[in-house]
């Protein structure tokens, strides 16, 4: 216990403090913290998934609180979350069907839902299955969005209770855990290797001579661009050198180390050369429930350059970025404001910044915001390691990897505290 | 003489009859049936629709002998438009004479009691019409009972053609029939009592459902926001009514909804939970929109497409706040998502009610007296439904779910 304390206080100040660069690396960070925490937990012999769900729920508020900003963060805690409530539900289906194919008297059975009529095994299944799934037009008769509506707890702790006492308690509890860190563990690789699964499509998008434009720096356009270069593709490349921090720069050098014809140009020439490209290519800080996408600034310039000239805009973005929120006011709320170092020479400007003059405040004010947010509508197309999507679509993909109960979780820290 | 309507789809109907008599209104009026069984079963205002007559009674100032009024005012042309009506009701209530309606029990009358309670969504009034009929019903196999509410719920159905949340209602209910869940009860009275009791649970969902509604639309409304609402939603007014109750400092503009002024009621509702609200009329949407941040409305039915089927109005509403790049949100409880795919304006059949202009119309001037227009999922931003916060495109989806 003591030492997933410390591990966990360890990456809450690095989130405070910003140290970590890139959602992905922030992802995989998470989602290891998550599981030393997942195999740190000691479980019950009943309402196990409960335990489990609290504990990660305990250190993920912590953790979503430490950087509201970072989206990844809340996104794989929900995704462990929801890998929790799935291999619970796994597990309880499998032990019910054993139940009810050997057992002659499945008095527990009934007993369990003396309310009902007698169900078979395949309706049994059937409806914890859905408990899962977010509510949709056919369960709305069943009894399912009753619980579905009521907080976590109810909808594995009754269930996994009446299970325990026929199952072998203790195996069933290892078992649990085990499944968890084993989807956990598969959830980390997927991070490991959204890269490649992105770059994989590469030529399916880029076609010979076209030209291709981005902003700034993402290691997933990087491999994307390569990957197309490594299957014979020739095609040029204009990058826009992403003001302030000018990572344009160091893309358009690794562009050139692996043999593409590049060409850099400044964020306000965008406009000027939109009309030569074929196609922009960026990637993401975070996808929003609606499409809507939070990315470096100046990105949503370049979206609307893409939109006057017909260009198609399209995002890279690996599946932990896909957030199931949807944004209120996000150029505010989810931005993230840097140090004006980054725009000007304290040296040069330190007379600007002087407090003493006038009214106490200096006349010069310096804002460096990191993220803009482009509307849905902006994006021709989203390309995840799971193909190419509509923004229109991004809620379907949101619904396999979260469970609807977890959506909230977030929201009451902020609130609590 | 021939009254011209403005809607097609009552030329349509006159024209078929244009085939079969002589276009005379005497011998047209004789000719149509004698009203014995038809009398029960049928509207006693054909001109209006019934869905019409509903909204006015559950949402509207307006009275029924306000009602009466226009009706009378409306004129001349009405008797052989009356008499088209009741001949196409009639025809669909022979149809159906030998199965559910026909018997002591009648769905339609079981409907109408329900639907009396004022709130009572229609939907959930169709369903529980339908779990009367299994009550009622001697079937002994679940054949026999589905087809027993097949023909029941197609009765309902063209009883009140103009409703879609009574058809989406009778389909879902007759999806949730079929489906294999309740199959999988291995002996029938078992079987037939789960039906009967989800059926009645059903009000309660619906109750949920606006709950659900409510919460989710939450995070949406912040302080010191201006809300545009069209139309008496009940579901919007629980929207508003929760976030008056969550402390949320905002305000809401309503129009006035003409002709049947739901506007003025939903104004009271909001004044008595001390929310700031101004009336407009219908016409001032778009001089007022640049102060709105969010506009908010119900809707009778979402369509396939992710469109919404609402009160008259909405269209342009929707289309003012796009051009001026404000958010459209829809608040329906799923039960309305209706597999329907208008592709204009025209594509539904009207549901028709009366206006009152103050002065008489001369009877040359045609009126067009259309209820509710359907508003193309472009213009939409996001659904709130029990289902959760969805994009449009998603309802195409949960139906394709539902009825694959």
């Amino acid at each position: 216990m003591p030492d997933t304390q410390a591990l966990v206080n360890d990456f809450l100040n690095q989130l405070k403090k910003r140290k970590i660069e890139g959602s992905q690396a922030t992802a995989k960070q998470t989602a290891e913290l998550l599981r030393s925490v997942i195999s740190q937990t000691r479980v019950p012999y009943t309402n196990q998934a409960g335990a489990l769900i609290d504990s990660v729920k305990a250190v993920g508020e912590r953790l979503i609180a430490a950087n509201p900003v970072e989206l990844a963060v809340g996104n794989i805690v929900r995704r462990v979350l929801h890998i929790i409530r799935e291999e619970d539900v796994s597990l309880t289906t499998a032990a019910m069907a054993g139940l009810n194919l050997s057992a002659v008297s499945d008095d527990e059975d009934d007993a369990d839902r003396d309310d009902r009529p007698v169900l078979s095994a395949a309706a049994v299944a059937a409806a914890s299955r859905s408990t899962l799934r977010p509510p949709s037009l056919q369960t709305l008769l069943e009894d399912v969005p009753d619980s579905a509506a009521v907080p976590h707890t109810s909808s594995s702790g009754g269930d996994s209770e009446g299970k325990s006492k026929s199952a072998d308690k203790s195996s069933r509890s290892r078992k649990l855990k085990h499944d968890v860190i084993e989807a956990v563990n598969e959830l980390i690789q997927d991070i490991n290797t959204c890269h490649e699964q992105i770059a994989e499509q590469a030529v399916e998008h880029i076609h010979q001579n076209e030209v291709i434009l981005t902003l700034g720096s993402s290691r997933t356009v990087l491999e994307f661009l390569c990957a197309a270069k490594e299957k014979k593709r020739s095609f040029r490349v204009f990058v826009a050198e992403g003001a302030p921090r000018y990572q344009g720069h160091l893309l358009a050098k690794e562009l050139v180390a692996r043999g593409l014809q590049t060409t850099l140009i400044t964020d306000s020439a965008v406009f000027a050369m939109i009309s030569r490209v074929n196609m922009v290519i960026v990637g993401a800080h975070a996808v929003m429930a609606n499409g809507g996408v939070i990315a470096p600034v100046g990105l949503n310039m370049v979206a609307l350059a893409a939109q006057k000239h017909a260009v198609p805009f399209v995002v890279l973005a690996g599946s932990h970025k896909l957030c199931p929120l949807y944004p209120h006011n996000p150029e505010v709320l989810l931005n993230e404001l840097r140090s004006p170092s980054e725009l000007l020479d304290f040296g040069e400007f330190s007379d600007c910044m002087d407090f003493g003059s006038g009214n106490g405040a200096p006349l010069l004010h310096v804002v460096n915001p990191t993220f803009d947010y482009v509307p849905p509508k902006l994006v021709s197309l989203f390309i995840t390691d799971t193909g190419g999507h509509n923004p229109s679509y991004m809620y379907r993909l949101i619904a396999d990897y979260y469970s609807a109960d977890d959506l909230v979780v977030q929201r009451r820290p902020t609130s609590g505290n | 003489m021939w009254w011209r309507s403005p809607s097609f789809i009552l030329d349509r109907e006159q024209q078929q009859q244009n085939d079969s008599v002589p276009p005379n209104p005497e011998s047209l009026f004789l000719s149509s049936p004698p009203p014995s069984m038809a009398d029960s079963l049928q509207n006693p205002k054909s001109n209006i629709s019934a869905y019409y007559q509903t909204r006015a009674a559950h949402h509207a100032v307006v009275t029924s002998d306000w009602l009466a009024q226009a009706q009378a005012a409306v004129g001349s042309h009405t008797d052989d438009e009356e008499s088209s009506g009741i001949d196409g009701r009639a025809a669909a209530t022979d149809e159906d004479g030998g199965g559910g309606g026909g018997k002591a029990f009648s769905v339609i009358d079981e409907f109408n009691s329900w639907r009396k309670q004022p709130d009572l969504a229609e939907a959930v009034a169709a369903i529980f019409a339908l779990a009367a009929v299994i009550r009622a019903s001697q079937a002994t196999t679940m054949m026999e009972l589905e087809i027993e509410l097949k023909k029941a719920s197609d009765s309902l159905k063209s009883w009140d053609t103009t409703s879609i949340s009574l058809t989406a209602g009778c389909d879902l209910f007759m999806r949730y029939v079929t489906r294999t869940s309740a199959l999988e009860y291995e002996d029938f009275n078992s079987a037939k009592s789960r039906l009967i009791e989800r059926a009645e649970k059903f009000g309660e969902i619906s109750c949920k459902a606006r709950r659900i509604i409510a919460m989710l639309s939450q995070d949406f409304i912040f302080d010191g926001c201006t809300i545009l609402v069209h139309g008496f939603s009940r579901v919007v007014l629980e929207v508003l009514k929760t976030a008056a109750q969550n402390k949320k400092l905002f305000r809401v503009f309503c129009t006035e909804g003409r002709p049947d002024r739901t506007g003025l009621r939903l104004s009271n509702e909001l004044a008595k939970l001390d929310v700031p609200v101004k009336l407009l009329i219908d016409s001032a949407v778009a001089y007022t929109m640049d102060e709105v941040d969010m506009v908010f409305v119900g809707a009778d039915g979402v369509v396939e497409s992710g469109g919404i089927i609402n009160m008259m109005g909405t269209y342009q509403i929707a289309l003012v706040a796009h051009s001026m790049n404000k958010p459209v949100y829809v608040a329906a409880e799923s039960y309305k998502f209706a597999r329907l795919y208008p592709l204009d304006q025209k594509d539904m059949g009207p549901a028709l009610r009366p206006i009152d202009f103050g002065v008489p119309i001369p009877s040359k001037v045609e009126v067009e007296t259309s209820a509710r227009d359907y508003t193309p999922p472009q213009y939409l931003t996001l659904l709130f439904t029990d289902l959760g916060v969805l994009t449009p495109s998603v309802v195409s989806d949960e139906l394709i779910q539902l009825y694959l």
